[in-house]
């Protein structure tokens, strides 16, 4: 759109200023806005629109009115942008001083469930010990835990409770590995999130915290259940089960987490610098 | 063909050759320059806001005290009406086209839009509507005698606008005024979809579009689809009023409810027209000023197009009220909660973009930081109301007025002013005072938070909106006093701006092209641009050009 002129001036070919759609728009507006104030408003504005859409049509047809605008001397014009001095510093996930979220470092999921399976061994050792020492059986907690879901077993006699019962130690059995593996699971993700002691904030913190949970529970959902528990006993079942777990979970080796891995990789996304580059475009 | 320099006119401060104040006033009215159009929508959106701001400080006034006696029932509710229906369709919607009619051909490496003629054409038909508008206060024969503009709330809900209820030509005034300037915004939509598909210099594939045109184009073509329903449903009206019509007229067959689906498939979506732009300028302003490229263009872009397509869905969450059928309501309860998601991929990537970036606070990052705050405050309210059972409880409160305010003030105009402090050096060749401009910050966004955070207590305790005054004793009392006197504390943050806005003006800084050494097009001719924009088209090899020349040893293309 640029042309070189006699004088060696430069100018461009714009569209030309007009008034017409002005007229054209204040026309339609008038000829509402008769409805409102009165017809001869209406009329006007019609006659308006009508000479503005003729002025108009005459203005870009057949062919558009357009206008040389001389280009500014080179004095006022922009100026080039030149090379900054400036360094780019790309940022670089993980590098000193960068900040990281937490865990840097995971445990292996097959950590936890190690850890389960070692916690419930120990807990199941420690409570039928405690059945023994309290009531001569180490059936006892056996039954108690199989009590929550066995209804007959809930309103059953201590003496009940404390004689074997197969299906209740099958039902008991199941419930603990679950649950175990379950507890061991989350104290395999949840171990590294804490910066230090994790056998204390294993073994004592979280027991004493999941022992509070029931103890607030239990009465609501199992009254009958909840009168037979010794919470002092209880507490400390939880307690080897816990330490169990922290000591297995916090021997095994870590691993990195995907975090120095470029989000871009990860996520499909773009992001300047974080990827190799080409040399051309 | 006349050759004229009338890009003397507009060159940089102290070098501009003044013509006589008529010469200057004649270029303006019969300009088709998308520049020079695009100040004067938001010239104009400046000049309806303060008339809206009063009357919403004058309403603020009224309520401060119980059975406060500063204002009649009638006037309130034409302050209301006329505070609303100012604030969406002519201070919202033309802040939109000024900086998109401003902006997007520069940004794009273009001269003008597709159609300048038409642009002006719609920027005439915009203002002339808002005249009619307001000529209503002078030339409106409503119940009560002439000088009576409408009182039916920004939403008009029927029957209430049968002649039944409104007497006189109040409402006719509203139908036709935001009819007229509807037709001038679906003028202009046309002309930017047109445009940025159109006319993007070489080299500047979607892909390198920068964010801040790819938002407004989704935007535009949003008010394509969402503007006709309601210009259908205010013809209807008309031939409800004056041919005798029973669209809205329910004791001849006709559906109230149907206007409230009209109203409302515009009305929700228009919160997206309206806060999309607000992305735009975030998006331009926070990588600037966080010295990095936005994070996760392409989710952002996807973002953008998810908002445009879930916001024509939402719509029906206005209406839980109305007692539609369960089916409706668990639909549209979660089409309103599943637009959180995209708009929140939005907030993320922004703190994305800050994230580990040297960023410098000036005023637009300041306005920017602290959008993002109050947006996701808004954010988190529009979702409790999203939640039917809630919204039954909550609809037609202070809490949903809070929730808006929240919305279009946190959220669009927070963004409005970081787009005028960030472009006024462009369009003005004149920087804003950096001081100033921090005055204005401090106090409006104190002001801010004074007024709205405190709103939403009176809208739990049962406060309705829309009424012109309570008993005492409710515990409405003293939120009602802190919201009016958050109010005041806004003005002043306002006034800090307008002086800044004159002293700039006369004497302001010189800005040079690049006073914030950025990235996009613009910035590459002169403050202000000439008439043509560029001396020569220019060709861009990445979504930041000018980061490219300016880094030739590590230009963006090596990594896009």
């Amino acid at each position: 759109m640029s042309a070189p002129r006699d004088d060696g001036s430069e100018s461009i070919r714009m569209p030309a200023p007009t008034a017409w759609p002005m007229l054209l728009a204040a026309g339609i507006c008038l000829g509402f806005a008769g409805l409102v104030t009165n017809a001869i408003v209406t009329v006007t504005g019609a006659g308006l629109a009508v000479i503005a859409a003729r002025g108009w049509i005459r203005e870009v047809l057949p062919v558009q009115h357009l206008e040389e605008v001389e280009l500014r001397p080179a004095a006022l014009r922009a100026r080039d942008v030149l090379p900054s001095t400036a360094r780019v510093d790309h940022l670089e996930v993980g590098r000193d001083g960068h900040r990281m979220r937490l865990p840097i470092e995971i445990h292996p999921w097959t950590a936890g469930l190690g850890g389960g399976l070692i916690g419930a061994l120990v807990m199941a050792l420690v409570a039928a010990a405690i059945g023994v020492a309290t009531h001569g059986s180490p059936w006892y907690p056996i039954n108690l835990l199989a009590a929550t879901v066995m209804p007959s077993l809930s309103g059953a006699g201590t003496a009940t409770l404390e004689a074997f019962d197969p299906t209740a130690f099958g039902l008991a059995s199941v419930i603990h590995l679950l649950a175990s593996l379950l507890v061991g699971a989350l104290y395999g993700l949840i171990l590294p999130l804490v910066p230090r002691h994790h056998v204390l904030v294993g073994g004592l913190v979280a027991p004493l915290f999941w022992t509070g949970l029931l103890w607030a529970v239990l009465g609501v959902l199992n009254p009958a259940l909840n009168g037979r528990i010794e919470w002092p006993w209880f507490v400390l079942s939880q307690v080897a089960f816990g330490l169990a777990v922290g000591w297995f979970v916090s021997r095994r080796e870590k691993i990195a987490t995907l975090q120095d891995v470029p989000l871009a990789a990860r996520a499909g996304i773009e992001a300047a610098g974080l990827g190799p580059g080409r040399d051309e475009a | 063909m006349a050759v004229l320099d009338r890009s003397l006119a507009s060159s940089s401060p102290g070098e501009a050759v003044r013509l006589p104040v008529a010469s200057r006033l004649h270029d303006w009215v019969v300009t088709a320059d998308h520049k020079k159009l695009g100040l004067m929508y938001i010239a104009s959106g400046l000049v309806f806001f303060l008339v809206a701001g009063v009357m919403a400080s004058m309403m603020r006034i009224q309520l401060a005290f119980p059975q406060n006696d500063f204002l009649g029932p009638n006037t309130f509710n034409r302050l209301m009406t006329m505070h609303g229906t100012t604030m969406v369709f002519f201070v919202g919607m033309p802040m939109f086209f000024g900086f998109a009619n401003y902006l997007v051909p520069l940004q794009i490496g273009a001269r003008d839009l597709a159609f300048p003629r038409l642009n002006a054409f719609g920027f005439w038909m915009f203002l002339f509507g808002g005249l009619l508008l307001y000529f209503s206060a002078i030339g409106s024969e409503g119940l009560y005698g002439a000088g009576s503009t409408p009182d039916v709330g920004w939403f008009a809900y029927a029957p209430l606008t049968s002649r039944t209820f409104s007497r006189g030509n109040a409402t006719d005034y509203w139908i036709l005024g935001i009819l007229l300037s509807s037709v001038g915004s679906t003028a202009t939509a046309i002309n930017l979809v047109t445009t940025v598909a159109t006319m993007r210099c070489p080299g500047m594939t979607l892909r390198r579009m920068p964010l801040f045109v790819w938002i407004l184009w989704v935007d535009a073509i949003l008010v394509l689809f969402v503007l006709s329903p309601l210009t259908a449903a205010q013809v209807m009206l008309l031939f409800d009023r004056f041919l005798g019509a029973h669209f809205f007229d329910t004791q001849a067959g006709g559906s109230a409810v149907l206007w409230q689906h009209f109203f409302w498939f515009f009305g929700h979506p228009e919160v997206y027209v309206l806060i999309l732009p607000a992305f735009a300028i975030a998006s331009e302003v926070i990588p600037v000023f966080s010295r990095k490229p936005l994070f996760g263009y392409p989710i952002m872009v996807a973002a953008t197009i998810c908002i445009g397509m879930i916001s024509m869905s939402v719509w029906v969450h206005h209406m839980f009220v109305v007692g539609l059928e369960p089916g409706a309501n668990t639909f549209f309860a979660a089409s309103t909660m599943a637009i959180a998601v995209p708009t929140g991929i939005k907030i993320f990537n922004w703190l994305g973009t800050m994230w580990g970036g040297r960023i410098r606070f000036r005023v637009p990052m300041l306005w920017c930081t602290a959008f993002l705050v109050e947006f996701v405050l808004a954010g988190l309210t529009g979702v409790i109301l999203a939640t039917v059972p809630i919204d039954w409880q909550l609809s037609d409160s202070y809490f949903v007025v809070a929730h808006f305010h929240f919305v279009l003030i946190g959220g669009l105009l927070f963004n409005i002013f970081a787009a005028i402090y960030y472009w006024f050096p462009k369009a003005t060749g004149r920087m804003l005072d950096e001081g100033l401009g921090r005055k204005h910050f401090f106090w409006f966004v104190l002001g801010f938070n004074l007024t709205f955070l405190p709103m939403h207590v009176p809208g739990l305790l049962g406060m309705p909106r829309r009424i012109y005054t309570y008993m005492p004793g409710r515990g409405w009392d003293a939120w009602n006093l802190v919201v009016t006197a958050g109010v005041a504390v806004q003005a002043v943050g306002i006034l800090f701006f307008l002086w800044n806005v004159i002293s700039s003006l006369r004497g302001g800084e010189p800005a040079g092209d690049d006073p914030w050494d950025a990235w996009t097009l613009e910035w590459a001719t002169t403050s202000p641009p000439p008439e043509y924009n560029f001396e020569e088209i220019p060709t861009v090899r990445s979504r930041r050009p000018l980061w490219d020349l300016k880094h030739p040893e590590d230009p963006d293309w090596r990594w896009e």
